[in-house]
């Protein structure tokens, strides 16, 4: 029976849930998008890297010493190519071949590099019979010839028979394109592959292989793993291909799942918002049909069953908003493979996960923000049927004030410690996202407090300004104070994380902004763009350009820095002071030939004082000792270690600047101008000034926080759908008193606009909680950082300005269609409503 | 028994007729169709003289109700005029039929009159703070003397009696100092106490202050307090009485309640 009353209610009122359903529908899309997305791009990994070393049943290699920089070739030692030959005589080796990867990467017509952004631009030497088929064309024979994929070839314009320009860690090429590559789709890679001996010539050196491959004519792949390790010389290993590929593929997987779950870190937060909503409609729904409810409960119905009716509605909810969300989920995966700007030529994958957790997150997420309002809904007094004004028993507010103290209080202790470095389950980040998870649940409760007083004043002006329709407004939005803050809590977390985003990101740009002007000494900075590094031949270039004095590498890289993976910079002692300016605590800059200076926080970390001795095992697997000659305050520009150049010139199979700092007679426009005709023939190279290269830092900073913003606006608008909701039910509530003030000769313009100012005065308190958290958490984060370098706390005021003035549209928009709907009701009905 | 009142003649059809604030010519309306059709009024034709109390009176379904909203311009007629002043009601879209309300006509209705978040002052001066109009501060003040509210100025609804809501709302009514007022069973909701108050308040602003008042009522007791009573059966008028004492309309409601009562 009870089950008939809730198919019947929410039969009468489909208009109802489907605005219920919508914010369910929106969370639940943006988990259901982000695993289907996540499951394609790993189908799609699986498809294009699946096949690399099918064959291959053993892998030689020599073992690497330090991690990272495995791009640039650096990591590991190459494999002489007479290893090859030693090879190729152990009983059932087939077919070894040598490999050679490096950087290459293919310019445009437009003369700008392909790719780049992210995945890698391969170098490599063609063989035969190896993973790749030509699509057309020949191999590349000679010093002069290349094959290219073909996506990369119709990207630059290029076709067979064409000069290509090909960037690569040494002087610029333009071998002449003899063939095209299929290569599927790698995702955004690029490939050129030169034959054997130009690749190990270009990319590598003449006599060595990256690593060596080969099949079996018979035995297991360990059995002919252990034939082969038994002939490798000391510092080299063998793994079986299975190993090889296992060991490829946990990279992939370990972006990928870093990759899902900052997705759904994200989407996490939409549902969060998404409960606000629902928890708020449902407290609506039940105090609009206190009467009904009272009437079962006069007629016999137990409080269970009114729960349970309640519930029941949650239910059916969720399956709706489940069942649309994993629709508009997959709508969101095709969507995000466009914006990746991966083809999804595959089309998307489906498995059994997104399914569940739509359903689980969608019945979950509404049943359980239902259940308070449910139970709320089983304490309604029978005798309330009868009565005329009914009011639910409503909790006092000091209970909350309570509640919502600690919560707040506590939230915040979680995130201090979280921020101090208290790990909870091996992470910091957990305890900072439950501190602020509490936060938000704290302020929340306590904002029916606080909007008495900020909406009274936000609306101060609204009579003024807007007579009689903006007096009610500003009553409106504070008659019933619970649910005008409920309202806008659900904008609050959206606007606070986007303003936390940008209080740090202003700040790093302001940080950054100090460090160069007081570290950076260069007058100009080089910088390769993408993955690639400066030549040799290009340092030269800059040298000849008149009135530049001097052109200095910097270079970096990874080494066991007292058995510890570190990352270094090196350059020349006459870099330091001139390049970088750095306050030397102690010692000297003077690095010599076997010097290493350290900044304090790692010369206290591990005991170093200036003269200490320090074990460095470079990447070629060699050893040198050096010397602590000083020790300078924590620096941005070179970073936490600068070794002498020459050490790691020494040990640097191929030596790699990430950037050449330029001193010139003149910073002029004429001197910029002419540094970059000297670097015409390196396209990937780009020269900055101080100001550019503040700027350039800047976007960096503008594009991450944008793209978080992003992120995070699909909260803000569950959380606009959420007022969307509470004006649209509101408006119905108040049927009687709009047809009052029809009748009295309010106009169609005038009743919209007092829901409108209402609506914006809502959106605005919950923009100003937003702004008001978001504020705090970024100071605080900003102080838990400021040792790491985020040093000066930016609150970019216009900014914020900005988001409120984007909240009050919000609002506007939110208001359009109760607004709308509250004047076309009809007078007479709407007086003649029970 | 005479079924055409003095103020339903024919010869009241041509406009100008200056002493009526409002007036219907033939009005129909009517409601649903095929089996459900419901003929609310049917050719209903009307005056309504100035500066006079006039009660519509009639059972339950008579159409007094409609016959209110279409005089008052909250309904539309099916067919037939409707005057307010010389303005016919019927060519107006709804822009300038709201603002015909506004500043030409007052409301009183049996409950919910007053809009809850505003205070008993605000509620008053509501159609004239809607049209961006300042309130006649002399015609005001009188006014809430003459309901005797002056202590209970600020105080929202929920804090005032039944009675004292529905003085708020003649209040509001009469401060915009309307051509006309149109009050819809404005005691229905109230003890025959404050019933008495409200409605020895109407009689005394039609008398004292020339206020042209109309009243939907079923109630015999209130429409005694009016200066002529029109009864209404199904959707026609059917007599009219000058003077009404509680008893005469009393015992003219039996006269035709029977009737209709046989007729379902």
């Amino acid at each position: 029976m009870m089950l008939k009353v809730t198919l019947r209610n929410l039969a009468a009122h489909k208009l109802r849930l489907v605005l219920t359903a919508v914010s369910v529908i929106l969370g639940v899309a943006f988990v259901a998008g982000t695993l289907i997305f996540t499951d394609t791009m790993n189908r799609q990994f699986d498809e294009v890297f699946g096949g690399i070393g099918k064959n291959v049943a053993v892998y030689v290699r020599a073992k690497p010493v330090v991690e990272g920089g495995e791009e640039l070739g650096e990591a590991a030692r190459p494999v002489p190519a007479r290893l090859l030959e030693r090879l190729r005589r152990i009983e059932g080796v087939k077919d070894p071949v040598g490999n050679v990867a490096g950087y290459a990467a293919v310019v445009g017509k437009d003369g700008k590099a392909v790719g780049g952004n992210g995945p890698p631009q391969l170098g490599v030497n063609w063989v035969d019979g190896g993973d790749y088929e030509l699509a057309a064309g020949r191999a590349p024979r000679g010093p002069d010839e290349v094959v290219i994929d073909a996506d990369t070839a119709d990207k630059a314009g290029l076709r067979i028979g064409d000069r290509v320009q090909v960037v690569i860690n040494g002087p610029p090429q333009r071998p002449r394109l003899v063939g095209l590559v299929d290569t599927g789709h790698l995702m955004g890679a690029t490939l050129v592959a030169w034959d054997t001996p130009t690749a190990q010539r270009l990319l590598l050196k003449p006599g060595q292989f990256s690593d060596i491959t080969m099949g079996s004519s018979g035995p297991s792949e360990r059995e002919l793993r252990d034939r082969v390790a038994a002939v490798l010389p000391a510092g080299y290993e063998a793994l079986t291909g299975t190993q090889m590929r296992e060991e490829f593929k946990s990279d992939v997987d370990q972006l990928m799942s870093f990759f899902r779950t900052f997705l759904l870190v994200f989407a996490l937060i939409s549902i969060f918002v998404g409960a606000f909503i629902i928890f708020n409609t449902f407290s609506m729904l039940v105090a609009q049909r206190t009467r009904e409810l009272a009437l079962l409960r006069a007629i016999g119905a137990s409080r269970r069953q009114i729960t349970r009716a309640v519930i029941g509605e949650a239910v059916a909810v969720g399956v709706v908003g489940g069942t649309l969300g994993l629709a508009a989920g997959a709508g969101l995966a095709v969507l995000l493979e466009n914006v990746v700007g991966i083809d999804g030529a595959g089309g998307l994958v489906f498995t059994a996960t997104p399914v569940i957790w739509a359903y689980a997150v969608g019945i979950g997420v509404t049943v359980v923000s239902a259940y308070f309002p449910a139970r709320r809904a089983a304490k309604v007094p029978p005798v309330a049927a009868m009565r005329d004004e009914v009011a639910l028993p409503q909790r006092s507010l000091r209970v909350r004030i309570g509640a919502g103290t600690v919560l707040t209080a506590g939230g915040a202790t979680l995130m201090a410690l979280g921020l101090t470095g208290v790990k909870i389950g091996g992470n910091v980040m957990t305890p900072v996202g439950v501190g602020a998870l509490l936060v938000f649940l704290g302020v929340a409760m306590l904002a029916p407090v606080i909007s008495g007083p900020v909406v009274t004043v936000l609306g101060a002006a609204y009579p003024r300004v807007f007579g009689a329709v903006g007096r009610m407004a500003q009553r409106n939005a504070l008659r019933n104070p619970r649910r005008t803050a409920a309202t806008a809590a659900a904008l609050m977390i959206g606007l606070a994380l986007v303003t936390t985003v940008n209080v740090l990101g202003s700040s790093t740009r302001a940080s950054l902004s100090q460090a160069i002007d007081a570290q950076l000494g260069a007058d100009y900075i080089v910088q390769p763009q993408g993955q690639g590094v400066i030549d040799a031949t290009a340092i030269k270039a800059i040298s000849a350009v008149p009135g530049v004095r001097q052109a200095m590498p910097i270079y970096d890289g990874n080494a066991l820095i007292n058995g510890k993976n570190s990352w270094f910079a090196a350059m020349d002692e006459s870099a330091l002071g001139s390049a970088v300016r750095m306050e030397v605590e102690s010692g000297s800059t003077r690095l010599g030939s076997a010097g290493m200076m350290v900044d304090t926080r790692v010369a206290a970390a591990n005991g170093w004082q200036v003269g200490s001795k320090v074990p460095v095992r470079f990447a070629d697997g060699r050893s040198e000792t050096l010397t602590i000659v000083g020790i300078y305050a924590v620096n941005e520009m070179v970073g936490p270690r600068v070794i002498a150049a020459d050490v790691y010139l020494e040990h640097a199979l191929k030596p790699s600047p990430f950037a050449v700092a330029v001193n010139t007679a003149a910073t002029d426009a004429a001197t910029l101008a002419a540094l970059e005709q000297a670097l015409k023939d390196y396209p990937t190279l780009q020269v900055q000034d101080q100001s550019g290269f503040k700027e350039a830092m800047s976007k960096e900073v503008d594009g991450l926080i944008g793209f978080l913003t992003a992120l995070l606006t699909m909260s803000i608008i569950i959380a606009a759908v959420g007022v969307v909701n509470t004006l649209a039910l509101s408006v119905i509530e108040r049927t009687r008193e709009i047809g009052l003030l029809r009748a009295v000769g309010t106009s169609r313009r005038q009743l919209r606009r007092m829901i409108r100012l209402e609506s914006v005065v809502i959106a605005l308190f919950g923009a100003l909680l937003g702004i008001g958290i978001g504020v705090v958490f970024g100071w605080a984060i900003q102080r838990a950082l400021s040792e790491e370098g985020l040093n000066v706390l930016s609150v970019p005021a216009g900014t914020l300005v900005v988001y409120l003035v984007v909240a009050a549209v919000i609002g506007v928009l939110a208001a359009l269609w109760p607004a709308w709907r509250a004047g076309r009701m009809d007078v007479l009905k709407a007086i003649a409503t029970e | 028994m005479t079924h055409t009142a003095p103020t339903t003649v024919e010869g009241l059809s041509e406009p100008g007729a200056g002493d009526l604030a409002a007036r219907a010519q033939q009005i129909t309306k009517v409601y649903g169709s095929g089996d459900a059709r419901v003929v609310a009024l049917d050719e209903v034709t009307l005056g309504i003289p100035r500066g006079r109390f006039t009660a519509i009176m009639g059972p339950s379904g008579s159409g007094k109700s409609t016959l209110m909203h279409c005089m008052a311009g909250l309904d539309s007629v099916d067919s037939g005029r409707v005057f307010i002043g010389d303005v016919e009601l019927n060519r107006l879209n709804d822009k300038r039929l709201t603002r015909l309300r506004r500043d030409r006509v007052g409301f009183i209705f049996q409950a919910f009159n007053l809009v809850p978040t505003l205070t008993a002052l605000e509620n008053i001066t509501l159609p004239m703070d809607i049209a961006g109009r300042k309130p006649d501060r002399q015609w005001l003040e009188r006014v809430i003397d003459t309901v005797g509210l002056r202590s209970r100025l600020g105080h929202r609804p929920s804090q005032l009696s039944g009675g004292q809501q529905q003085r708020v709302a003649c209040a509001r009514a009469l401060a915009s100092r309307p051509e006309i007022i149109f009050a819809d069973e404005p005691t229905g909701n109230l003890d025959s106490r404050s019933g008495a108050e409200v409605l020895g308040f109407l009689r005394e602003s039609v008398r004292e202050m020339g206020q042209t008042i109309v009243m939907v009522t079923h109630d015999p007791g209130a429409a005694a307090y009016a200066d002529e009573v029109i009864f209404l059966s199904d959707g026609r008028i059917v007599d009219t009485m000058p003077d009404p004492t509680a008893e005469k309309v009393l015992e003219r409601m039996k006269g035709f309640e029977l009737p209709g009562a046989a007729a379902r």
